[in-house]
């Protein structure tokens, strides 16, 4: 067996430009994630004790409704697989707008199926983490905010807010990385992603130990990126 | 004297159960009223009930002239008239003593920061910790935290405040410290206070009525030293032989 470390000096710049693009997928994809989480999240326990007192008459009605669309919205992105999810949005959603509206020549670009595809997969990860942290915030503060007379609204982004933030750092960095290794998934909707280009590269050359090697070290100098940056907020969010 | 607290036939259930049975009580004024019972009479209950931490079953409760269920739309503004102070303090972990303090006048009475962070170190200074402004809750021991508690209750400037069993949560050398401050409290400002505690010499000093409840009902009330002098039901005599004397 040889290595020829120079086949990965001439790939580099491709694998370079692939991962630029995964780097791109992903960053889009958790900003837009960590949005639908919260909604989605807090979606999940409207109207429930965890986000204050409990709304009355038409308020308790629409906050059991959004719990139901928040649910659903979960249940059925984590129940399916995200490459059919892929599938489903860069294949059979055009297909569909056609059978339903004129639009003839509806078409989402690859890389667009693909941010979505993170966006609506990772959100619903993301909203059981914020879920989980919400609820654990000792209910004890959320009575010492209300008693001082402040608002729904103020307690949840100055009280709730911060305290859960805090406990959502370490499974969010879990989350991060597990979004950033799922773009690899779209090789099969042709986005010229970091493990595309190694696969291009390998079909024309054969060489998979240096190229498969080269794809791994930068999925891992990536992931250290994304959690080396979540410690660091970590730690400066620490309370004593 | 006007009541500023009045509470007519009011019930509390969790369910099946009642806790509070029928109670009513009226509070007036500058008035310091010490609730005493055994665990489970209905006394957290009670002052819980008071700034709508618990919404009442039934009867009415009046605070400041807001008619509870009737304005039940109004609960924000009994609660900016009435602090509470818990028993395990309930600091906000992520903020500093003065941003706990200044966080009420800020955010309930929607201050200027610098006018908040003044009336905070103010309040600091009164319970004794101007030099403790930057620490986090975690830094500092249980009583420091609950005197922070007591200046964070007082920051918004209430007419009535409600302390639920505010020592019971401290060591014994720490005690004191917090009864000092609740005693100058209700010396100095003539502040209306419902305390929910076990301290029967704080109770007997400032305590201007001393209210026995058991069972979710009131049993006994009257000045302090002789509700504790000439106890009439068993059931007092019984708790005061078993409470502490301080």
């Amino acid at each position: 067996m040889d290595f020829e470390f120079s086949v990965i000096v001439e790939s580099l710049p491709a694998l370079l430009a692939g991962a630029k693009l995964t780097w791109i997928i992903t960053i889009l994809g958790i900003v837009g994630g960590m949005i639908f989480g919260i909604l989605a999240g807090l979606g999940r326990i409207a109207g429930t004790e965890a986000l204050g007192e409990k709304p009355h008459g038409i308020f308790m009605s629409i906050s059991v409704l959004i719990r139901y669309i928040s649910s659903a919205y979960v249940e059925t992105v984590r129940g399916t697989p995200i490459i059919v999810q892929a599938m489903f949005l860069y294949f059979a959603f055009p297909m569909l707008v056609k059978a339903v509206t004129d639009i003839e020549r509806f078409r989402i670009e690859a890389l667009t199926a693909a941010v979505i595809t993170i966006i609506v997969n990772a959100g619903a990860y993301i909203a059981e983490i914020v879920r989980g942290s919400v609820v654990s915030v000792n209910k004890g503060l959320l009575e010492a905010g209300m008693s001082l007379g402040i608002s729904r609204f103020q307690l949840i982004v100055h009280i709730i807010g911060p305290i859960a933030f805090r406990r959502m750092i370490p499974p969010l960095g879990n989350q991060f990385i597990i979004s950033l290794k799922d773009t690899s998934l779209f090789i099969v909707i042709g986005v010229g992603e970091l493990t595309r280009q190694g696969q291009e590269i390998m079909a024309s050359n054969f060489r998979a130990l240096e190229i498969w090697l080269a794809v791994a070290v930068i999925y891992l100098i990536m992931t250290t990126v994304l959690s080396m940056s979540l410690r660091h907020l970590e730690r400066r969010m620490k309370i004593f | 004297m006007p009541s500023i607290i009045e509470l007519k036939n009011v019930c509390k259930s969790f369910g099946d159960t009642e806790v509070l049975h029928n109670v009513d009580l009226s509070i007036e004024e500058g008035e310091v009223v010490v609730i005493i019972g055994p665990s489970g009479s209905g006394k957290s209950t009670l002052l819980r009930g008071i700034n709508c931490l618990e919404m009442i079953s039934s009867g009415e409760l009046i605070v400041d002239g807001i008619r509870i269920p009737a304005e039940q739309g109004r609960i924000r503004q009994i609660r900016l008239e009435v602090g509470m102070v818990f028993q395990q303090f309930n600091l906000f972990p992520h903020m500093t003593a003065l941003e706990n303090v200044a966080f009420g006048p800020r955010k309930a009475r929607n201050m200027a920061k610098a006018e908040a962070a003044d009336i905070a170190r103010n309040l600091l200074a009164k319970v004794g910790l101007a030099e403790f402004e930057n620490k986090l809750p975690g830094q500092l021991s249980g009583g420091q935290q609950q005197r922070v508690a007591i200046a964070r209750a007082l920051a918004v400037n209430p007419k009535v405040l409600l302390f639920d069993e505010p020592t019971s949560a401290l060591d014994p050398e720490m005690i004191g410290e917090v009864l000092d401050v609740m005693k100058s409290i209700a010396k100095d400002s003539g502040m209306t206070m419902v305390v929910v505690t076990h301290e029967m010499g704080f109770a007997a000093q400032v305590g201007n009525r001393l209210i026995f409840m058991d069972d979710g009902r009131i049993v006994e009330e009257g000045k302090p030293s002789e509700v504790m002098k000439n106890p009439q039901s068993e059931r007092l005599k019984d708790f005061l032989g078993h409470v502490r004397h301080h």
